[in-house]
Formats: C-alpha cells, sequence, structure tokens
C-alpha cells in the first residue's frame, strides 16, 4: 500500500512536471519574416460561449481563407488565440503574453477584460477590438486604441426606442409608450441604458423601466409578474441568446402580451433554436447580418464555409460580425502595408482612422473611423423572427444623434 | 561528532527556522526571488505578481479556515471591500495609495468582524452559509450602490507611483507584491508563535475545551475574522491598484471558491501551503492554455475539444491532489524532505515506529 501510494504520487509529480517543462518550452517556435501577428482570446467555455464559439470560428475563418488567398498584399497572417473562460485575469495573462510574443493588433470579447485592458493596450499602442458594443469604448478621446466595428449598443437602444415610440403610435396607442428593458447582470447589461439610453427614452417619451436578469436564472416569472403589472408593452433584451430564450419561454407560458425585441447579442439563429416558437415575432436590432440574408458581404463567408462543408444555417449572426471584425482590422493593415509604413500599432491605428464608408456588401452599414470617432458605423436594420428565421422589416435606420454625440 | 541538529536553549528551539538547511532553503529562494524579475519576460512576471496578491489572500483565509476552523465563502466579498474602498479613497478623497490601502484593510477587517458575528451562534456549515450571505450582500452593494461604486461600471483606479515612477508596471509592482507577501508570511508564521495565535488554533480543535481553559472563544473568533479580512482586504487592495480598473465582476463567489481550493490543496493551517496553493491554482490554468496552444498547431482534430479538456484537466488535478495527499502541496513537500533525509539510504523518518 505504502509503495504503491509513493509510486502515484511520483506519476502525478512526474505530470505535474511534464506539463509545466512543455509551457515553459511553448511559444518559441520559428515564424516566417513577414508574418503578420494578431491575437485573440475567446469565450469557448465561460458564460457567454453560447455565442462566443460562432465569433471565435468567424475570427478563425477569416484568417484562414485571407491565408488561401494569399494573405494581406502577399504577407501570411497568423492568430493567436485563446480560450479564456470569460476571465478578466486570464484575459490580462493571455494579453500580455500575446503582446510580448510580438502580436501587432488584439481581438477581445467582453465588456468586462475589454475595459480591464483598455488602459494597457494605449500605453502598449495595441489597436483592440472587441464584441462588446460598449458606447464609451468609441470615444476615441477616452480610448484611443479600441475601435467599434458595429453599432455601439447606446445606438442600438436608441433605434430602438425610436421605432418602438413610432410602433405605438402608429397602433394607435395613447400616452406614452411603457417599455421593459430587461439586461444582463453586468457592464454589458447596463451599457445600453447607462450610456444615453435612459435620457433620450425620457427626451422622446418613451417610458423605460430597468430589471435585471440574474446571471444563471432558471425563471423569471417574478420579474415578468412586475412586467404584466406595470403595463408594458414593450419588451426589449440586452442579453446573450440563452437567457433571452429561457425569458421568451417564460412569457409566452405566462401569456405575457407585449412586442419582444432583442438587440445585437440575442437576435440570432441560436435564439430560434432555444426558444422555437416563442422566438416567432420578435424583433431584432441586428448590426451584422445574419448567414441566411443574401448579400454580397455575406456570399464570401457562405462560399467559405461551403468549401470546408459546413452548414451555414445554423450559425449565428455572431459569425458575420467576428468574420467581419477580423476583415476591418486586415483592411487597417492593408492600408499601413499600402502607404509603405512600417507594421507598427500605431501605424495600423492611424491607417484604420482612415477608412472612410468601407463597404460591407450589405452585411453590416459602411463603416467610418475617424480619428476623434471610433465608432464604425451608427446604424442598423430591424428584423423580425418568422418561420425560423430572421426577416428584414426595414432598411437601415441611422441612429439618432444625441446629447454629447450631437453635431 | 553531532548526528544531528540538537537544541540546547529555548531560544534556539522555539526559533522560527530551526535548522540550518531550513535557513540555506529561505536563503536561496529569497536570493531566486531577488533574481527573478531581471530574468523573467513580463508574461511571468504577471503571473508572479497575481501570485503574490493570491498568496496574500490565501493566507488571509488560511488564518480563518485553516488556523481558526471557520468556513467562509465569503472571501471575494472582503475582497471587493478592499479593492473598492481604496480605489474610492483615492479617486474621491485624493487619498495617497499608500494610506488608502492601509484604511482599505482596516475597513476591510471591520466589515469582516460584522459578518463574523454569526460564528457566535452558528459552526461549520451553517457559518459557511451565513458567509456566503456576506458574499451576496457585498456583491449587491457593489453593483447597485451607484452613487457611491459605480454600479456595474468600472471603476479606473489612478496608478500608483512612488519616487516619480509608475508602480503598477509588471516590474514595479513584484517588489511591492512580494515584501507584502513576505511580510504577511512572516506576521502570520510569528501569530501562530503567540498566545493569540495559540488560542486561534485551540478554537479550532476543539471550542469547548478552549473555552475550559480559559480562551474567550466569541472574541477570539472575531479576531480570527479582522486578522483574516485585513490581509484579504490587503490582496484586494492591491488587486485595485496593479490591475488599475476594478469591476464587481473580479470579486465574484468564484472567487471564493477558488481560493477556497488554493488553502486546500496548498494544505490548511500552513503558510507553506498558501504559497503553493496561490501557485499552482494561478499557474495550472496557465500552464495547461500553453501546452494546448502547442496541441493547436500540431493536432488541429483535438483542438476543438481542447478548451473543454484544459477545464476538465484542472478538475482532474485537483482531484487527484486531494486523493493522493489530501493534506495537500505542504505535505508533499515535507514527504520530499524526509525522503532525502537520509537519502540515499532507505530508512525514513517516522517509519519502524
Amino acid at each position: 500500500m505504502r509503495s504503491s501510494r509513493s509510486a502515484l504520487t511520483c506519476i502525478v509529480a512526474g505530470c505535474l512536471v511534464t506539463v509545466l517543462a512543455l509551457a515553459a518550452c511553448g511559444g518559441s517556435e520559428e515564424r516566417a519574416e513577414d508574418e503578420i501577428l494578431i491575437a485573440a482570446i475567446f469565450d469557448l467555455t465561460g458564460p457567454t460561449a453560447d455565442v462566443g464559439i460562432d465569433y471565435a470560428d468567424a475570427v478563425r475563418g477569416h484568417v484562414d481563407w485571407l491565408n488561401a488567398q494569399g494573405g494581406v498584399r502577399g504577407r501570411p497572417v497568423r492568430l493567436i488565440y485563446q480560450d479564456y473562460g470569460y476571465q478578466v485575469d486570464r484575459a490580462e495573462q493571455l494579453y500580455t503574453q500575446f503582446v510580448q510574443e510580438g502580436a501587432l493588433i488584439f481581438m477581445g470579447w467582453g465588456t468586462g477584460d475589454t475595459e480591464a485592458l483598455r488602459l494597457r493596450i494605449t500605453d502598449d499602442r495595441i489597436p483592440f477590438s472587441s464584441a462588446s458594443l460598449s458606447h464609451v469604448l468609441g470615444d476615441a478621446h477616452e480610448s484611443p486604441y479600441n475601435f467599434l466595428v458595429a453599432t455601439s449598443y447606446s445606438d442600438q437602444f436608441r433605434i430602438v426606442l425610436r421605432w418602438i415610440a413610432e410602433d405605438h403610435r402608429a397602433n394607435g396607442g395613447e400616452g406614452d409608450a411603457q417599455v421593459a428593458f430587461m439586461h444582463n447582470a453586468s457592464p454589458f447589461g447596463l451599457s445600453p441604458w447607462a450610456q444615453g439610453g435612459e435620457d433620450y427614452a425620457r427626451e422622446i417619451g418613451v417610458d423605460v423601466t430597468p430589471y435585471e436578469m440574474p446571471r444563471g436564472a432558471t425563471d423569471y416569472t417574478a420579474e415578468f409578474s412586475r412586467i404584466g403589472q406595470s403595463g408594458a408593452t414593450y419588451v426589449v433584451f440586452q442579453n446573450t441568446s440563452a437567457p433571452a430564450a429561457v425569458a421568451l419561454r417564460n412569457a409566452r407560458g405566462l401569456g405575457i402580451d407585449a412586442t419582444f425585441v432583442c438587440l445585437n447579442w440575442c437576435a440570432n439563429a441560436l435564439l430560434w433554436r432555444l426558444a422555437e416558437d416563442a422566438a416567432e415575432g420578435v424583433v431584432g436590432a441586428i448590426p451584422w447580418a445574419p448567414l441566411t440574408d443574401d448579400v454580397a458581404g455575406i456570399r464570401d463567408i457562405r462560399g467559405y464555409l461551403e468549401s470546408r462543408d459546413e452548414d451555414y444555417a445554423g450559425k449565428t449572426n455572431a459569425y458575420t460580425q467576428g468574420w467581419w471584425t477580423m476583415a476591418v482590422f486586415v483592411e487597417g493593415i492593408r492600408r499601413a502595408l499600402d502607404a509603405g509604413e512600417a507594421l507598427t500599432g500605431e501605424n495600423i491605428k492611424r491607417a484604420l482612422e482612415t477608412i472612410d464608408g468601407l463597404d460591407t456588401g450589405g452585411a453590416g452599414p459602411p463603416l467610418t473611423f475617424t480619428p476623434s470617432d471610433h465608432r464604425g458605423s451608427k446604424g442598423l436594420r430591424l428584423f423580425r423572427a418568422e418561420d425560423g428565421r430572421w426577416t428584414p422589416m426595414t432598411d437601415v435606420l441611422t441612429a439618432p444623434s444625441w446629447g454629447p454625440d450631437a453635431p | 561528532m553531532e548526528s544531528g541538529v540538537f537544541h540546547t536553549d529555548y531560544r534556539t528551539d522555539i526559533g522560527l527556522r530551526r535548522v540550518p538547511a531550513e535557513r540555506v532553503r529561505l536563503g536561496l529562494f529569497m536570493g531566486a526571488l531577488l533574481v527573478f524579475p531581471f530574468l523573467a519576460s513580463p508574461y511571468w512576471l504577471n503571473l508572479a505578481n497575481q501570485i503574490a496578491i493570491a498568496t496574500i489572500g490565501a493566507l488571509g483565509l488560511n488564518i480563518l479556515v485553516g488556523y481558526t476552523g471557520q468556513v467562509s465563502l465569503g472571501q471575494g466579498a472582503f475582497m471587493a471591500v478592499g479593492a473598492y474602498t481604496s480605489a474610492l479613497l483615492t479617486l474621491r478623497l485624493g487619498l495617497p495609495w499608500g494610506v488608502s490601502i492601509v484604511a482599505a484593510c482596516f475597513a476591510t477587517a471591520a466589515v469582516g468582524v460584522f459578518f463574523g458575528l454569526p460564528s457566535l451562534r452558528l459552526k461549520g456549515l451553517y457559518l459557511a452559509i451565513s458567509t456566503l450571505a456576506a458574499q451576496e450582500i457585498v456583491e449587491w452593494v457593489v453593483t447597485h450602490w451607484t452613487a457611491l461604486t459605480g454600479g456595474v461600471e468600472a471603476v479606473v483606479v489612478p496608478a500608483p507611483r512612488l519616487f516619480g515612477q509608475r508602480l503598477n508596471t509588471d516590474f514595479g509592482f513584484y517588489w511591492l507584491g512580494i515584501i507584502l507577501a513576505g511580510g504577511t508570511a512572516l506576521f502570520t508564521a510569528n501569530l501562530f508563535r503567540s498566545r493569540i495565535g495559540r488560542s486561534f488554533v485551540a478554537v479550532r480543535d476543539q471550542d469547548i475545551a478552549a473555552s475550559v481553559i480559559g480562551v474567550n472563544v466569541f472574541g477570539t473568533k472575531l479576531l480570527a475574522f479582522a486578522t483574516s479580512s485585513f490581509f484579504v482586504g490587503l490582496a484586494g487592495a492591491l488587486t485595485a491598484y496593479y490591475r488599475n480598473i476594478i469591476s464587481w465582476e473580479r470579486f465574484t463567489f468564484e472567487t471564493s471558491i477558488l481560493y477556497l481550493a488554493m488553502i486546500i490543496v496548498g494544505g490548511l493551517g500552513t503558510i507553506r501551503g498558501s504559497l503553493f496553493g496561490a501557485a499552482l491554482i494561478t499557474l495550472l490554468p496557465a500552464m495547461i492554455g500553453t501546452v494546448g496552444r502547442e496541441l493547436q498547431g500540431s493536432a488541429p482534430a483535438v483542438a476543438a475539444l481542447l478548451p473543454s479538456v484544459q477545464q476538465a484537466v484542472f478538475g482532474i488535478v485537483i482531484i487527484l491532489f486531494l486523493v493522493f495527499e489530501p493534506e495537500g502541496l505542504s505535505k508533499l513537500w515535507r514527504n520530499v524532505k524526509d525522503y532525502f533525509y537520509v537519502w540515499p539510504f532507505a530508512y525514513r523518518r517516522g517509519e519502524g515506529r
């Protein structure tokens, strides 16, 4: 017994030493001279993995597709990435590691890690984009190296609020429209409300009440009974698909008679899979079109997926967003190379700021960055969930200019 | 010739390091710590700093859980109190960072005492649940008292400076980190050689017996909560200054569990264990991640599974440690020492008795 036990202890210790040794040797591999290094962190196992996996696949897919076409001006792109499970500490470690390995650009993910890295990327001059579309991150004065490659949450919310006000009047509603804003309990969830949404709602006479959706909740009966009593006829979700689907099923079960609206992260194919019939009729604020939308900017993606025998119909529009976020950065690199500049974070940032009306082939509105404004787009289309897919219901709506952003 | 180390007076017998080998090891370890930052890359410095902070937090938790036997699930909350207090004192009142860190430690100690009050009546699992309530309450206050904490938004903490140098760089913070971690370890080691520390242990081992021999059980428990929270608050405050930016998401229930895992895997009621546990729990995911990245290129077939495998490996390693050495890494270290004690001869201490 004694000897077998110490033998096992030795095995465990041996394994650990091997892991440590392997890890210590890591990262020393040779790389091509002209290779361009881009770093990314993904959430593949954490609380936002429901949409994080598609986003990650898209970023990897785009790099793969790009290299198959000969890279950027003949130079191959290499993506170094790691799952960080939505943990801020892990994101910081990986950021340090990747930048040290020579990454020129960093693709983040959540609002938490983006906020945590905001000051460091400015010091290190690393252009940064994340899936977080928090309005403040687009303020080029505060965060000069953050780029928002889609409509900010606040702009999405304002577009939706304006649409609600019009829809409410068109349907003969009396008084102010009553809106329940159900949000993830995090900076991500509260961002559209805190950063302009609240003030704008007051200005246009829409009565909005925020409701927090506790993390990991499986039932929202309490919230919906309050919403039912408040007489709200519109419910706006700022959350990912999984919790939004739970809430939708809940609401339908309770017979809540309201129009449901999903911002960016729940208006996707996953909502259909999870909520099924309960998703019917939901309005989606979608900056990046779903893959079922037949426009030029989507066809490249479909072509790539088909060449790999993958089905595009099951993918969410997080895929489009990941693909195009990467594409915009590649455009920045291309412009920096064309200008004959050395590839540094600073030059790529400057090159990105020359992008004016970049055509995304209908996948999203044209993108424009300037040295003072890093919010690439101000508009989006509203979609409606019908028969298992998202169908466009409006043309591109531009966010109302408001408060500090007003010209 | 002496065939061992024999202490001939009380002074050396109760010394912190009683054997020359221990002093040599400590010297080597400190030497390595001094050289490390000049050789290590920023990535390793980043990890080292995280370990230093985790060590302080784990030592704090160990004082309460390992030495006094009061299970706490409120570690995350107490760290949040430390982090937010120090950050807000500097941000709102403009206090220098040193002052606000100390103030944060005392504030956390006070909060710790408050949430330690139920320990008068509650023990074991029941107390654990009441500290869980502390976690939830603090988290709620931080996310909802918007006027004070900024709510769910992140708080940007002004960079600490010393002699005009920014201290929150990986290199600069390293020195602050190891000095404070070393100081905490020294304090804890000496605490448990004192009357107060011994009364902590007495309460853990058998509280009724402790009260019979004249230990004020309730007072001792509260003092343990205060001492523990003081250091946990320090760990929180250091997190704030090192990271420059804090949000409530850093100090969730998950943090509490992770710290408990550190001291259990490291060894309950040992100082060395707190360091080992903090290092293991910090390094393991990073190492597994690096190995995973190596496999990304060479074995694309498993690449898709890697993230989940990484999490599973993390769990399995912890289970294996607990199965093979329930007393933690600290005991494993002692086994290694015992093995080499009379190496290469087979006789081992503790055997044949």
